[in-house]
C-alpha cells in the first residue's frame, strides 16, 4: 500500500527524470539560438531520429551499449549535415527562411521515420541489465529511470566542465553573448557554431535513445517533444543555457504531478503550460532575446 | 504655456544608468539645440520623450499632458514627431511610397479598406507636395534604400513633417554630411520648421548657433547649462566641459 | 498607366470565362480537381496575407482551415434543416474568432517565436479535435455534410450531390473572396500592414498601431482560412483531423511558396501546381509526403521566388495585382 509521501516522492523523481531529458534536448536548441538567432525546429527531429535508430540498433544487436554510442554519434553527423549544406546556405536569406529550411528538414526526418519504421507506436524494451525496481521511499522505483537520471547528470557535469573549464567553452559563451565581438578576435565562429549545432543534435538523439524503453517511440514523438523544448526556452529565456535547466525541471515536474493527479488533462497539459507561460510571464525568466 | 515639459528624468538600462534628473522647458515656437558629448544621453531622452523607452522616474508632458509612457504610435498621433540618427526608412518601398506612409497615417486613413490607394488623388497631391519641400519629387519612384546618403537624410526628416506634427524632434539631421549638404539641409530645416516647435540634438556647432534660439547642454546624463546661445557660448562650465573639447579636436 | 491595367483586366476576365466554361469542357474527374484548386488558392492566398503582405511566418494555420472545416461540418450534421451557406460562413466567422484569440498572442511576437506559438496552438486544436470525439468524431471524422435537399438561393435551386452545381458555388464563392481580398491589398489598409513589414519601428512612429494591424490582418487572414476550409468540409464530404494537422499546415506553406509569395496571384499557382502535382504522384508512390517534404526544401534552398520568379517579367505584368514584397 503505497502512502501519499510515497507516491509524491514517486512523482517528484520522476518529474526530475523527464526534467532532465528536457533538458538535454533543450540545452543544444537553446545555445544554438543564443549564438545565431536561429531556432532549429529540426532539432526535435534529432531527438526523434536518434530514438528511433538507437532502438534500430538494440533490436538487431541487442546490445545497449551499442545503441547509446550510436544513436548521438549518428545525430551529430546528421547535424552537421543539417548544417553546413542546408541551413549555412540560407542563412543570408534572412531567418524566416531559416525557420522554413529547418521546419522542412523536420517534415522530412519524421516523413522518413514513418516510411522505415512505419506509422504507429513502436515501444522499446527496457534492457535486461536495467530492468527491475529498487525498494525506494516506501516502495519501488524503476531501476531504468534511476539509469536515466544518472546519464543525464554525467552529461551535466561533462556540459558544466567544458564550458567553464575548455577553451572551447569559454569560446561559445562568448560566441553567445557577443556573436559579432567574437569573429573579431580571430576565432572561426562558423566553425564553432557548426561544433554546436552537432553537438546539440548528439545531446538530442542520446535523450532520444535513452528516453524511449519509457516514452516508446512513436511518429509524433518529435512535435511532442518541439512543443515541449520550445514551451522550456520561452519560460528560461532564448539563448539562456541556466534558463533552460531550470525551465526543464520545472515542466518535468508540473507534467508529471499534473497528469498525475488530472489525467484527463495528459494530452493538453503542456498546453495549458505555455498558455500560463503567455499570460503570466510572457518574458521568460532570464536572458531574455527576442 | 510650455510645449514640451520634462520633469525630473531619469532613465537606467538594467543597472546602467543614463539620465539623472533631467529637467526641460520647450516653449511654442522655439527652436531649441540639445548638444553634449556623445554618450551624454542626448538620443536617450529623445527615445523617452517619443515613446520608444519607458523613464525609470519623472514625467513627460506635451501640450500640457501627461504623456509618459505612452507607446509611440500614440505619442505621434498627438502631433510629436521625430527624426533617426540612423536613417531609419523604408527601404523596400520607393520614395512616394515612404512620404504617403506617413501621410496617409495623418488622414487617419490607416484601417481604411475601402479605397482604392493608388487612385486616391488628394493623398497623391499632399504626398508629392511634401516630396517637392524636401527636393525629392523628381526621384519619387526610386527605392529609398537606393539613394545616396543625403537624399535619405532628407527622406528622413520629410518622414517626419509630413505627419503635419506641432513639435518636431531631429536627431543629428546633419550626421555625415558635406558641407554644401549640411547648408541645404539647414534651409530645409529653416522652411519646414516654420510654425512649428523643433528640439534639435547637433554635433556640428555652427548648425547649433546658425538655427537655435536656446540650447541646453546635456552631460553625461545631466543639465549642465539652458539658455539663450549667446549665453551658452559664454559659460564657463560648458567652455570647461564640453565647447573647449569640441574646438581642441 | 491605362495600358497595364486594361491588359490585366482582359486577362483576367479572360480566365474568369474560362472558369465558368470548364465544365463544359473537362471531364469528372478533372473538373473535380479544378474545385479542389478553388478553395485550396484561397486557403493558400490567405496564408500570403500572413507572410507576403505582413512578414508573419505562420507554421499553424491549419488551424483555421480546419476550424472552418469542422464548424460546417458540425453545424450540418446536428442542426437539423441547417441552411448551408449559414454553416458555411459560420465556419468562416468561427475561424475569424480563433483568429482574434491566437492573434492575440502571437501578434506580439517576432519570427521564431510567433511561428512556433502558432504551431504550438495548431498542435492544441488538434490535439482537442482528436480526443473530443463526442464532438469531432475523433480519428473518424465528421461525414455526410453534403444536404440531401437541394439547396435555394433565390431562384437557383443547386442539387450539391451533382457536379456541376457544387462547381458553381465554390467557383463563385471563391473568386469573390480573392477578388475582395486582392482589394484589401490596395486599400490603405493593404499599405498599412505592408508599411509595417518594411520597418515597424518607423511605421510605429508614424502613428502606425503595429500589433492592431498585425492582429486584423492575422483575423482577416484567419476568415479566408476557415472560409476555404467549409468548402473543403462541403466538397469532400468529411472532415477528420486532417483537415487541422501539421501536414495540412504544412501543405499551405508549400502552396503558397511554391507559386511565390510575393504577389498576390503566385499561392494562386502554387495551388494548382500543388493539387496536380500531388494527385500524379500520390498515384505513383505511398511516399508521396516525402517527396513533398524533399521539394519543399529543393524550393526553399534554390527557387525562393515560386513558379511565378520563373515566369519573365513581360508575362508577369499582365498578371501584376500587386508585388506583395
Amino acid at each position: 500500500m503505497e502512502s501519499t509521501l510515497s507516491i509524491l516522492f514517486i512523482q517528484a523523481i520522476h518529474g526530475l527524470v523527464y526534467g532532465m531529458l528536457l533538458f538535454l534536448v533543450a540545452s543544444g536548441l537553446t545555445l544554438v539560438f543564443g549564438m545565431m538567432d536561429v531556432l532549429n525546429i529540426a532539432h526535435a527531429g534529432f531527438y526523434m531520429l536518434g530514438a528511433y535508430v538507437g532502438a534500430a540498433m538494440l533490436l538487431s544487436t541487442g546490445n545497449f551499449l551499442l545503441s547509446l554510442i550510436v544513436a548521438p554519434i549518428s545525430m551529430a553527423l546528421v547535424g552537421a549535415v543539417v548544417e553546413r549544406y542546408f541551413l549555412r546556405r540560407v542563412h543570408i536569406h534572412g531567418h524566416a527562411f531559416e525557420l522554413l529550411i529547418t521546419f522542412g528538414v523536420f517534415y522530412i526526418i519524421g516523413e522518413t521515420v514513418k516510411w522505415i519504421w512505419g506509422n504507429f507506436p513502436r515501444p522499446v524494451d527496457v534492457p535486461g541489465i536495467l530492468s527491475g525496481a529498487i525498494p525506494m521511499f516506501g516502495t519501488a522505483y524503476p531501476v531504468y529511470r534511476l539509469f536515466i537520471l544518472f546519464i543525464s547528470f554525467l552529461v551535466l557535469v561533462l556540459m558544466l566542465y567544458v564550458f567553464m573549464k575548455t577553451r572551447i567553452g569559454i569560446n561559445i559563451r562568448a560566441a553567445v553573448s557577443d556573436p559579432y565581438m567574437v569573429n573579431a578576435l580571430g576565432i572561426n565562429v562558423p566553425r564553432l557554431f557548426l561544433g554546436v549545432f552537432s553537438g546539440g543534435a548528439a545531446l538530442a538523439g542520446l535523450a532520444g535513445v535513452v528516453a524511449s524503453p519509457v516514452l516508446s517511440t512513436y511518429p509524433g514523438m518529435g512535435l511532442d517533444m518541439m512543443v515541449d523544448t520550445f514551451v522550456v526556452i520561452v519560460i528560461g529565456g532564448f539563448g539562456s543555457l541556466f534558463g533552460a535547466f531550470v525551465a526543464s525541471l520545472m515542466i518535468g515536474e508540473l507534467q508529471c504531478f499534473g497528469v498525475h493527479f488530472i489525467p484527463r488533462l495528459a494530452l493538453v497539459f503542456q498546453f495549458l503550460l505555455m498558455a500560463a507561460v503567455l499570460i503570466i510571464m510572457p518574458t521568460g525568466l532570464f536572458g531574455e532575446k527576442e | 504655456m510650455a510645449i514640451l515639459e520634462v520633469r525630473d528624468l531619469y532613465k537606467d538600462f538594467s543597472g546602467l544608468e543614463v539620465l539623472f534628473g533631467v529637467n526641460l522647458i520647450v516653449e511654442p515656437g522655439e527652436r531649441h539645440a540639445v548638444i553634449g558629448p556623445n554618450g551624454a544621453g542626448k538620443s536617450t531622452v529623445f527615445n523617452l520623450i517619443t515613446g520608444k523607452y519607458k523613464p525609470s522616474k519623472g514625467k513627460i508632458l506635451f501640450k500640457n499632458q501627461d504623456i509618459t509612457g505612452f507607446p509611440p504610435h500614440k505619442i505621434a498621433r498627438m502631433g510629436l514627431t521625430r527624426s533617426f540618427q540612423v536613417t531609419n526608412i523604408f527601404r523596400n518601398m520607393t520614395v512616394f511610397e515612404n512620404v504617403r506612409n506617413a501621410v496617409l497615417s495623418k488622414n487617419m486613413l490607416r484601417y481604411n479598406v475601402l479605397s482604392y490607394l493608388s487612385r486616391m488623388k488628394g493623398i497623391t497631391r499632399e504626398t508629392e507636395a511634401i516630396l517637392a519641400q524636401i527636393d525629392l519629387l523628381e526621384r519619387k519612384s526610386e527605392l529609398a534604400g537606393e539613394l545616396a546618403h543625403g537624399h535619405q537624410r532628407a527622406l528622413e526628416i520629410g518622414l517626419t513633417m509630413a505627419m503635419a506634427p506641432e513639435l518636431i524632434l531631429l536627431d543629428e539631421p546633419t550626421a555625415g554630411m558635406s558641407a554644401e549638404e549640411t547648408r541645404s539641409t539647414v534651409q530645409l530645416i529653416d522652411q519646414i520648421t516654420k510654425g512649428k516647435t523643433l528640439v534639435i540634438v547637433e554635433h556640428d556647432m555652427d548648425v547649433v548657433f546658425t538655427i537655435a534660439d536656446r540650447i541646453t547642454v546635456l552631460y553625461y546624463g545631466q543639465i549642465l547649462a539652458s539658455g539663450p546661445p549667446e549665453e551658452i557660448r559664454d559659460d564657463q562650465k560648458v567652455k570647461d566641459a564640453y565647447l573647449g573639447e569640441e574646438e581642441n579636436d | 498607366m491605362r495600358h497595364p491595367a486594361t491588359r490585366s483586366i482582359v486577362a483576367i476576365s479572360i480566365a474568369i470565362i474560362l472558369l465558368f466554361l470548364a465544365p463544359f469542357f473537362l471531364n469528372i474527374l478533372q473538373t473535380r480537381m479544378l474545385i479542389e484548386i478553388a478553395y485550396f488558392s484561397l486557403f493558400a492566398v490567405s496564408y500570403n496575407f500572413l507572410f507576403g503582405y505582413a512578414g508573419l511566418l505562420s507554421f499553424g494555420h491549419a488551424a483555421f482551415f480546419g476550424l472552418g472545416a469542422y464548424t460546417t461540418a458540425i453545424l450540418m450534421k446536428t442542426i437539423g434543416g441547417m441552411p448551408l451557406l449559414l454553416a458555411m460562413a459560420s465556419g468562416g466567422i468561427v475561424a475569424a474568432l480563433g483568429g482574434v484569440i491566437i492573434g492575440f498572442f502571437c501578434v506580439r511576437r517576432k519570427g521564431a517565436y510567433f511561428a512556433l506559438l502558432t504551431l504550438a496552438f495548431n498542435q492544441f486544436l488538434w490535439a482537442m479535435a482528436w480526443k473530443w470525439r463526442a464532438l469531432t468524431g475523433g480519428d473518424d471524422g465528421i461525414g455526410d455534410i453534403v444536404p440531401d435537399q437541394p439547396i435555394h438561393l433565390g431562384i437557383v435551386k443547386l442539387d450539391l450531390y451533382e457536379l456541376e452545381p457544387m462547381y458553381y458555388l465554390v467557383m463563385v464563392i471563391v473568386l469573390v473572396f480573392l477578388g475582395a481580398g486582392w482589394y484589401l491589398t490596395k486599400s490603405p489598409f493593404g499599405n498599412s500592414v505592408m508599411a509595417i513589414k518594411g520597418n515597424d519601428e518607423r511605421a510605429a512612429f508614424l502613428g502606425y498601431n503595429v500589433t492592431r494591424s498585425k492582429l486584423f490582418m492575422f483575423t482577416f487572414s484567419s476568415f479566408y482560412a476557415g472560409i476555404a476550409g467549409s468548402l473543403f468540409a462541403l466538397f469532400q464530404d468529411f472532415v477528420a483531423t486532417s483537415s487541422i494537422d501539421l501536414s495540412m499546415s504544412t501543405q499551405v506553406i508549400f502552396m503558397a511558396f511554391l507559386g511565390g509569395t510575393g504577389s498576390y496571384l503566385g499561392p494562386i499557382l502554387g495551388s494548382a501546381i500543388f493539387v496536380y502535382f500531388t494527385d500524379w504522384i500520390s498515384g505513383l508512390t505511398d511516399r508521396w509526403e516525402f517527396i513533398l517534404g524533399v521539394l519543399f526544401i529543393i524550393l526553399v534552398l534554390f527557387f525562393r521566388e515560386g513558379f511565378i520568379g520563373l515566369i519573365p517579367a513581360k508575362l508577369r505584368s499582365i498578371f501584376a495585382t500587386g508585388e506583395a514584397t
